[in-house]
Formats: C-alpha cells, structure tokens, sequence
C-alpha cells in the first residue's frame, strides 16, 4: 500500500481557497502534508532549511495541477520564519493554515549510536521545540488579527509513551521522544491561549514510516540479531512493524497529511487542543 | 458537498435525536446510505424522512442496544437490503435512570442502566456487525463517548453528583474502543471513538430546567442561558459544538482518509478537555 494521494480524491475540494505554510516540506512526511493539501484546493507554501528541496517539491506539485511556492524557512530562527510568513502573506494575502512539521530525530550521527549524547538534546529541543514555538510566533499576530486560523503541529507517537519492544532504537530515541511529548504539551498551551481568537491548535502522531533513518536503523539491527541476517532492511522494518501495530502496515507522508487535512477543514472547526495519533493502532490515547 | 462516503452502507444507533440524528444526516449528506435505528420507532422514521427529504438515503429500524438479539436482527436486515455493512456508530446512549434531571445524587438505577445502554449497548451493536466485518477483512467502528469519560473537570454547573455513573460509563467506551481496535486490526477493521462536547439537545434542556428550579442562584435564566454560561466558562474556543459537528468528525473516522488510524479517541468539545 503506497498511501500515495491522488488529485482526483471525492475531498478535491476541502481546503479551496485556504493558504497554507507548511515547515520542513523539502521532503518526508512534510512533503507528503504539502502534496495532500495542494491536491485539496488549498495554495500551499513550502519552508525547508534546504530551499532546494522545498523548490523541488514545489514544483512537483505544480507539475501535478497544484499550486505551490517554495522559500527557505530555518525554523531555529525566530527571523527566519517571520520572513517566510511575511512572504507568504505578501503574495498570497493571509494564512489560513499553519503546519509545523519540520524535526530531527537527533544530532548528525544518531542512527549509528546505541545512546544519546549531548547534542541530541539540544537538536532535538532547538528544532522539534522551539522551532515550533518560532513558527506559531511567526503567523500568531496575523492569524489573531484575522481572528481566524488553523495550526496544526506535528509530533509523533513516540511523545505520548515509551513502549516495551522498540528495541531497534535503543536509548539515543530518548530526547526525540522528549521533544515530541513536549510539542504536545505546547499544542494543549498554545490551544488554551489562542482559543478566544478562534484559532484552533491541534497536533498529528504520525506512527511508524520508511524513511532513510528507518534503513539504518534496520542495518544496525541486521548486524546485532544473527536470526535477522537474511532479511532485507526493508523486510526488518516490516517485520517489526507487523509486531507492534495492531493494523499491521506503515503509515505514509500522505497518510499523515489527510489527518491534517481534516484539521484545517470546517469539518474540524469546534476541535482543538486535540492529539490524534496516526498509527495503526500502536499507542493508543 | 464532499462525498467522502459515497456508497458507504452505514448503522447509526440512538438515531431518532440529539447527537446520533446530526451524525445520520451528515453521513447521508457525505454519500452514505444509512440505516437509522432507534428504541422510539416514531422518532427514528421521522429522521429517516427528513434524510430522504434532503435527497439522502435512509431506513428506519427499531432496535434496542440493550438487547444482542435485537442488534443481531438489525444487523440481519441490514445484510439483508444491503448485503454489506461498512460503517457502524454505536451510538446510543442515556445520562442515568428516569428522573436524574430532578435529582442531585445517582441512585443504583442509574449505575444500571449507564452501564445497560453507554457500555454493554455498544458491545451488543459491535457484537451484531463484526462477523461480517470480520469475514469481509474490511469494517469501520466508530464509538460515541464523551469528553466526560476522559478526565473529571471540576464541578459542574448545571449537573449534580447523579452524572458520575454516565462519567464512568463513557470511560468504559474509551477502553473498550481500545480492546476492540487491537483485537480486530488483523481484519483490517478500525475502531476509533469520538468524544462529543456539551451539545445542547433536548436532554440538556431538561437537566437545565431542573437546575434553574433549585438553584436561587440562577433565578430569572432561560435553560439555554443556564447551558451557555455553564460552558463558556471551560471551553477554550467558545463555539458551540453541534450534533452535525460530532457527524463531520465520525465522517473523518469512518473515511479512507483515516485509514491507519485505529484506537483513537478524538475530542470534539472546543478544547474543554485536552488529549
């Protein structure tokens, strides 16, 4: 099952006419929320840190019928994210919809460690926290002026409870996990505060998804458990993701992105301060 | 409007008001078909009416959760005019005994009949549907709680101790929404809950009438001014929720677009309890 998101869904017209800024959309699961979302109706702006990869996206989604823009968006910088908002609302007017999706799993180097170190908390915390914190900053005023707006920020399953059995990510997933239950904490927070300006704040718990981190991992695993030597990364992967899923598949970027496609939609407009895992059933809330 | 259930042969119970007669019309207005299945057999043939009225499909059925036979027989003649059942809501459900408007502490009757209807009701409807569902390695379940069963908030109100055994039963939706989900995953069937807010239907008129008639305090109110202050006060966005509210996040659930999400519960209260 590829997940992959077609333009010619029955929710073709969900988000028409809203704008969209949607962090780390240069590729993954941002990618994935950018394409949903486009392919939806809504015009969506694409900030990555590498603008290469946010242009690159940006034009696939044109090439696809989309409409798309891409600028450098550093989500560790409160600067920086003011000026992609500035930009967003100069071309397009306003924003409707705010994703905060950009993350790291740790400092360069995590997949190869069996623990922490230093630097993967404070990557984790500068980017998965206060990255956050700068992007809603950024289009707070606007959407408060407005009194209306959606933010929909990103964490992941990890940030609701440890579990027993996720022994292919050892102790180095620990500040990750840390930072993601802190994004829901700031969620809950930014909800209460911004509710009487009739913006909602919700967040998506993306389960477990192939990504190029996953491949190492696998590959570290692979060479620690002899009864693993002849399956391939990506059978490891599914393996392990059949053990501890009760739907028993992966989730994909656009996966991700139609849980956040219903949040920014009317269908969501009395729902905030909420955190929807999507993740065939692993954790459970 | 977006079709997104197109096709979709659909069971709503406790159809006939409130909340499950908002989340019956916004599927059939999203493309389902719908059976609409209610204790009061008046009441439910009237929501199917109003749905065919707007263009959508529905057939009324009467039933009792309280009874597996008789969710067995909906089911039955479902299967039978449809030969598939895809989307299940149990939704039925009730606040306590006769007369807890009038009261200020539950009585055993209301630990009963909670527990008759809000828990063992929706394992009769589950119980009726996942056979089939289960044959066909394909199935929705989405279960109606409330906010209520997730966190206690303070004292309410408008409510007295008699809403503790409803608090408890909502509860129980939510883990038995979660046994379900792990159980049945390996047939593709996904169970999720949604936990309304404070939506004003006629039960909340009621229980704000008898508020007003023993609280000096709140002398001179209409029951609806009785039922709006008692929830600007603990909710962040201060919009109302509406029973078509609950349908479009049913709707969600019970979509492709939710198709690897299992074992959720999803608030849909303005922010009044946060999860």
């Amino acid at each position: 099952m590829t997940g992959a998101e077609k333009k010619s869904t029955p929710m073709a017209g969900q988000l028409r006419d809203r704008i969209a800024l949607v962090t780390g959309a240069g590729r993954g699961i941002g990618q994935g929320i950018a394409t949903v979302l486009a392919f939806r109706g809504a015009t969506v702006v694409l900030a990555d840190i590498d603008e290469a990869s946010a242009v690159a996206a940006a034009e696939e989604i044109a090439g696809a019928g989309g409409t798309a823009m891409a600028v450098r968006g550093d989500v560790t910088d409160q600067q920086s994210m003011n000026e992609a908002a500035a930009e967003t609302v100069s071309r397009f007017g306003r924003i409707d919809v705010c994703v905060a999706n950009a993350g790291v799993i740790g400092a360069p180097g995590f997949e190869e460690r069996q623990d922490y170190v230093e630097e993967d908390w404070d990557a984790t915390y500068a980017v998965n926290v206060k990255g956050l914190v700068h992007t809603a900053d950024a289009v707070v005023p606007h959407m408060k002026e407005r009194k209306s707006g959606r933010i929909v920020n990103i964490a992941s399953h990890g940030g609701r409870a440890p579990r027993l059995g996720v022994r292919s990510l050892g102790g180095g997933i620990a500040p990750y996990s840390v930072s993601k239950a802190a994004a829901i904490q700031w969620t809950w927070t930014l909800a209460l505060r911004l509710g009487e300006y009739k913006i909602t704040v919700n967040v998506v718990c993306p389960g477990t998804l192939w990504t190029p981190m996953w491949e190492k991992i696998a590959l570290v695993q692979k060479a620690a458990d002899p009864a693993l030597k002849d399956l391939s990364p990506r059978e490891i992967f599914l393996q392990s993701v059949r053990e501890r899923t009760p739907l028993g598949r992966e989730q994909t970027p656009e996966h991700i992105g139609r849980a956040v496609a219903f949040f920014a939609s009317d269908d969501a407009r009395v729902i905030t301060g909420q955190a929807l895992n999507v993740n065939g059933g692993a954790v459970m809330n | 409007m977006d079709r997104q259930l197109e096709g979709k042969i659909t069971l709503v119970t406790g159809a006939g008001r409130g909340i499950g007669r908002g989340i019956a019309a916004v599927l059939a207005r999203r493309g389902a078909r719908v059976v609409v299945s209610d204790l009061d057999e008046g009441a439910v043939k009237a929501v199917a009416a109003e749905i065919a009225n707007e263009g959508g499909d529905a057939t009324a059925i009467q039933g009792d959760v309280r009874s597996r036979a008789s969710m067995e027989r909906l089911a039955s003649e479902t299967l039978a005019a449809y030969g598939r059942i895809d989307i299940c809501v149990p939704n039925a459900g009730v606040i306590g005994a006769d007369g807890f408007e009038d009261r200020s502490d539950f009585t055993e009757a209301d630990w009963d009949i909670t527990y008759e209807v809000n828990v063992k009701g929706m394992m009769n409807t589950a119980e009726a549907v996942i056979p089939h569902m289960k044959e066909r390695r394909q199935g929705k379940i989405v279960n109606i709680a409330s906010q209520g069963g997730r966190k206690p908030q303070g004292r309410h109100i408008a409510l007295g101790r008699q809403i503790v055994p409803y608090l408890v039963s909502k509860a129980a939706v939510i883990q038995w929404t979660h046994l379900m989900a792990q159980d049945l995953g390996e047939y593709n069937v996904n169970v999720n809950c949604v936990c309304p807010g404070t939506v004003w239907t006629p039960m909340w008129e009621r229980i704000a009438a008898n508020r007003l008639s023993s609280d000096p305090a709140l002398l001179g109110m209409s029951p609806r001014q009785v039922f709006d202050i008692s929830f600007e006060h603990r909710h962040p966005l201060s919009i109302e929720q509406t029973p078509e509210d609950i349908g479009y996040a049913v709707a969600f659930l019970a979509s492709e677009d939710a198709s690897e999400i299992t074992g959720q519960a999803l608030n849909v209260n303005g922010g009044a309890v946060l999860n």
